[in-house]
């Protein structure tokens, strides 16, 4: 073979099939790890593209959404067919294709085989599971299977490795080779309506911008409406729906059509299946059967469904909590290197608060990534996930959702990402839409620190009807206020935006199977890949641009007032105590004081953490030591006590200083872009009881909602380093002042802002991962400005109420 | 032989689909996953809630509402 061939060898190859077939696994087989996901434009599914060798030649692999059929009523479903026909772009037109069938269920996974065949391109069937098929008594004779299509068949087992060679040596030789189109028997009428059709279409393709082919043709006689019939409307006209109206008239004789395609195509299926299939009755049950006996009854099957849900709620929601510390721990220790080897200005503050918090905002979703998709993987792949949707389709039917919404809702009381990334287990594209757009009023964890920090604040520690703490209370209503939001919200979209009737909810019950390592590590791996390069990168545009935005203009002139300060107070010190740097000194008598001291500090620190019950005790005998420790060492020499003074004029110092350098970030804050926006809406938040602090902090939690704690730190001069459980914080908000001297947070400003970060969008991850999932702006632009609406609405009724009441 | 609808066989029901009906979609759907004049269906259990139900039909297990079996007309051979 000379070397200009083998460069030509190159073909494109199609993989379709039923969903639950081992279309995947055979993929996998074929490609390896040389795989990517293609996004196609204007859809909510993807499709992979890998790379398979076979001697000198390479095949591309598009590995087409598993479907049952190429009707398609929504642009998701026409993928298919586009693929097919090399409509897509940046995507070449197949060669050939490979039909996946599953010999356990052959009569139905031959409906789309046949669809596909009347393409006539070549084509290669795979045939899976022969196993599970033989374990229930079926035996399918592959060589007349192969008579009867008109093409090769291959008997595959594609996790034992089995078949693939020979798949891909018979995919070689047929792809020389012009495929065949399938004829199967329609009534005249019906084939007399394809071809009319077909010319009409023929006539349209110059506007349509391609030929269309005849297979389209049917698929557009039968389907009526859908995003085929709205492309020809929109370039056809009136003059176009009369005729194809009139042609469908005719074809049908009186008929539906779907039922003749239907009749046609199972019609001739069942005349095959009496020559490739052999059925023997087997006695008992399989084992799906029995297993189905426990996973769907009504007493243990429910049981076994809230333990299942239970483990993944607890898993996403306490059990990747370590793994978050871990980066969240991780990338504030690098920040903290790295600003320590930088010199102060805007370069460090970008590396530090911009660059390295970003990258870490980015990074701490994976836990809660990883461990829903553990779990979703292990199910699907089990067989499970089918099996949850039958229990749980009632209740979510009641608010236009269907049986497969539960899981991605559930996972949104812990995050709102992974929950959106998780809708793609549903298959109809409205129901996908509508969940991916409700996920985000389930109250995720990120609203925690909000919750908390204005609770323990302002509502009273007091027990409701003897026994119901009064606080808990507060924070389980928050719970129900995104749920109550969400519901209506449901319907109006469902019935008004997306104006869907009832989509059917047919779903397969595969047979159970043992979840593959190999294939759950997969699609792990795919998830976070595709979580960190697709939305990461929006995430942490949006936190450079907020941290921009909080940080300029940072006038020098404040630095030079703040500068001044500091040297003014610097100058009541002697020289000594001012130029004490622990950093570098740890040999001096102040450091050695420093020393006894910090030793104290930890011995509390360490009390407290494992809560010793004695604290206060514990606390004292610690500093009966330092104290002793410290008498020991100033009683040496007449320096030694002159020291201790020293360090204690230190710490005074540092204190002042720590007050001085808050203040100076405060008043950075308060002029900065951020800063200056909180004043501009200052009049449009008043009506919610706050000010422009409280509008700024909200603003600056775009990135995510936990950060108004740490701006409200900052602005109240407290520095930015500040959680909801700190004592400082909670005082300082207390005390804050309006302008006119009144209490700026009282219990209706702290309800006010509690429902507003229950409703609100304020979560750039959440708008990136939507955008990601649905392909398209549209979705997360309208999410946000319907919640933001929305939870301004709820805020300021909210505090109009409660104002009146008197809180 | 009695007929019915799909939605009111009793578990462990076996009935011939006589038609398919309802709205263009859910028939379309219905008949694409074999369910179809002609074939035999047997209803395996519903789910606790009371819905929907799991029938079987050419040899593998399907989820349908009630509401969408009772689009489908079934002779029972009693």
């Amino acid at each position: 073979m000379t070397e200009g061939h083998a460069r030509h060898d190159r073909h494109t190859v199609a993989l379709m099939g039923n969903p639950n077939t081992g279309k995947s696994s055979l993929f996998s087989a074929l490609t390896g790890t040389r795989q990517k996901v293609a996004n196609f434009p204007g859809v909510t599914v993807e499709a992979k593209i890998g790379t398979a060798r076979f001697e000198n030649s390479e095949l591309t692999i598009i590995d087409l959404p598993g479907t049952y059929s190429l009707a398609a009523r929504s642009p998701d479903e026409r993928v298919a067919t586009d693929a097919l026909l090399g409509r897509i772009d940046g995507t070449a037109k197949p060669d050939g294709v490979i039909i996946v069938l599953d010999a356990s269920s052959l009569d139905r996974n031959l409906y789309l085989g046949t669809q596909v065949l009347e393409f006539g391109l070549p084509a290669v069937v795979a045939l899976t599971m022969v196993d599970v098929a033989e374990s229930r008594g079926i035996t399918v004779d592959v060589k007349k299977l192969s008579e009867v299509l008109g093409v090769p068949v291959v008997e595959i087992n594609a996790p034992k490795g089995r078949g693939i060679d020979e798949l891909k040596s018979t995919l070689h030789r047929t792809l020389h080779h012009p495929g065949k189109v399938l004829e199967l028997e329609y009534s005249e009428d019906f084939l007399r309506g394809v071809d009319t059709l077909h010319e009409k279409l023929c006539d349209l393709g110059v506007k349509l911008g391609f030929k269309p082919a005849r297979p389209e043709a049917l698929r557009l006689l039968v389907d009526g409406a859908g995003p085929f019939f709205d492309d020809c409307e929109a370039v056809g006209g009136e003059e176009f729906v009369n005729t194809f109206f009139e042609i469908r008239e005719r074809a049908s004789a009186g008929r539906s059509l779907s039922m003749i395609e239907a009749q046609a195509r199972y019609g001739t299926i069942g005349k095959w299946m009496q020559e490739v299939k052999q059925t023997e009755a087997r006695e008992g049950r399989t084992k799906t059967d029995v297993v189905d006996g426990i996973l769907t009854h009504k007493f243990w099957g429910s049981l076994v469904f809230v333990l299942v849900m239970g483990l993944i709620f607890q898993s996403i929601y306490s059990w990747s909590g370590p793994l978050m510390d871990l980066i969240d721990g991780g990338f504030g220790a690098l920040g903290d290197w790295v600003g320590g080897m930088m010199a102060d200005g805007a370069l460090k503050s970008l590396v530090v608060d911009g660059i390295i918090a970003g990258v870490g905002g980015v990074l701490i979703f994976l836990p809660q990534i990883l461990v829903l998709f553990l779990f979703i993987a292990i199910l699907e792949d089990l067989g499970y996930m089918a099996r949850a949707a039958f229990l749980m389709d009632r209740l979510m039917s009641r608010f236009g959702l269907n049986g497969r919404s539960f899981i991605p809702m559930l996972s949104g009381f812990a995050c709102a990402i992974p929950a959106i990334m998780g809708t793609r287990v549903i298959e109809d594209r409205n129901t996908r839409l509508t969940t991916i757009f409700l996920a985000p009023f389930m109250s995720c964890s990120a609203r925690l620190p909000v919750y908390v920090l204005f609770i323990a604040a302002f509502v009273p520690e007091m027990k409701v009807l003897g026994f119901i703490e009064l606080q808990g209370l507060v924070l389980f209503a928050m719970y129900w206020v995104g749920v109550l939001a969400a519901i209506p919200t449901a319907l109006v979209l469902k019935k008004g935006i997306l104006k869907s009737k009832v989509t059917p909810f047919l779903l397969e019950l595969p047979s159970y199977k043992t979840p593959r390592v190999k294939a759950v590590a997969r699609t792990l791996w795919e998830r976070a890949g595709s979580f960190v390069k697709r939305a990461g990168t929006i995430i942490l545009a949006v936190s450079v641009l907020v941290w921009a935005a909080g940080y300029f203009p940072h006038s020098q002139s404040v630095d030079d007032t703040y500068d001044a300060e500091i040297a003014s107070v610097e100058a009541e010190y002697p020289e000594a105590v001012v130029n004490f740097n622990p950093e570098e000194d740890d040999e001096s008598l102040l450091a050695q004081f420093k020393a006894i001291d910090d030793a104290h500090e930890e011995r509390v620190a360490a009390l407290e953490e494992e809560g010793a019950e004695d604290l206060e005790e514990a606390t004292a005998e610690s500093k009966k030591q330092r104290n002793a420790e410290m008498a020991k060492l100033s009683g040496k020499s007449r320096l030694a006590a002159d020291a201790l003074n020293d360090y204690a004029s230190w710490k005074t110092l540092q204190e002042q200083r720590g007050d001085v350098e808050n203040r100076r970030a405060g008043e950075h804050l308060e002029e900065s872009f951020l800063g200056q926006a909180g004043h501009a809406i200052a009049p449009a938040v008043a009506p919610l009881g706050w000010d422009w602090r409280i509008g700024m902090a909200a603003i600056a939690s775009f990135p995510a909602r936990e950060v108004i704690v740490a701006t409200l730190g900052t602005i109240f001069n407290l520095g930015s380093d500040q959680d909801e459980e700190s004592d400082s914080l909670r005082d300082v908000i207390k005390d804050a002042k309006r302008a006119d001297g009144t209490p700026l947070f009282t219990l209706a400003t702290g309800l006010s802002i509690m429902v507003f970060f229950a409703l609100c969008a304020q979560c750039a991850a959440t708008l990136a991962v939507m955008r990601r999932e649905t392909n398209s702006w549209k979705w997360p632009i309208a999410s946000f400005l319907y919640m933001t609406t929305l939870a301004y609405f709820a805020s300021l009724v909210t505090y109009q109420v409660a104002h009146a009441l008197g809180a | 032989m009695s007929s019915s609808t799909l939605d009111k066989l009793p578990v462990g029901a076996s009935a011939r689909v006589q038609d398919v009906s309802g709205d263009p979609a859910l028939q379309q759907r219905l008949l694409e996953m074999g369910v179809l004049p002609g074939t035999e269906v047997t209803v395996v259990r519903f789910a606790p809630l009371g819905d929907p139900m799991e029938i079987k039909v050419m040899g593998y297990s399907l989820s349908l509402r009630r509401s969408e079996a009772a689009h489908v007309s079934v002779e029972v051979a009693s």
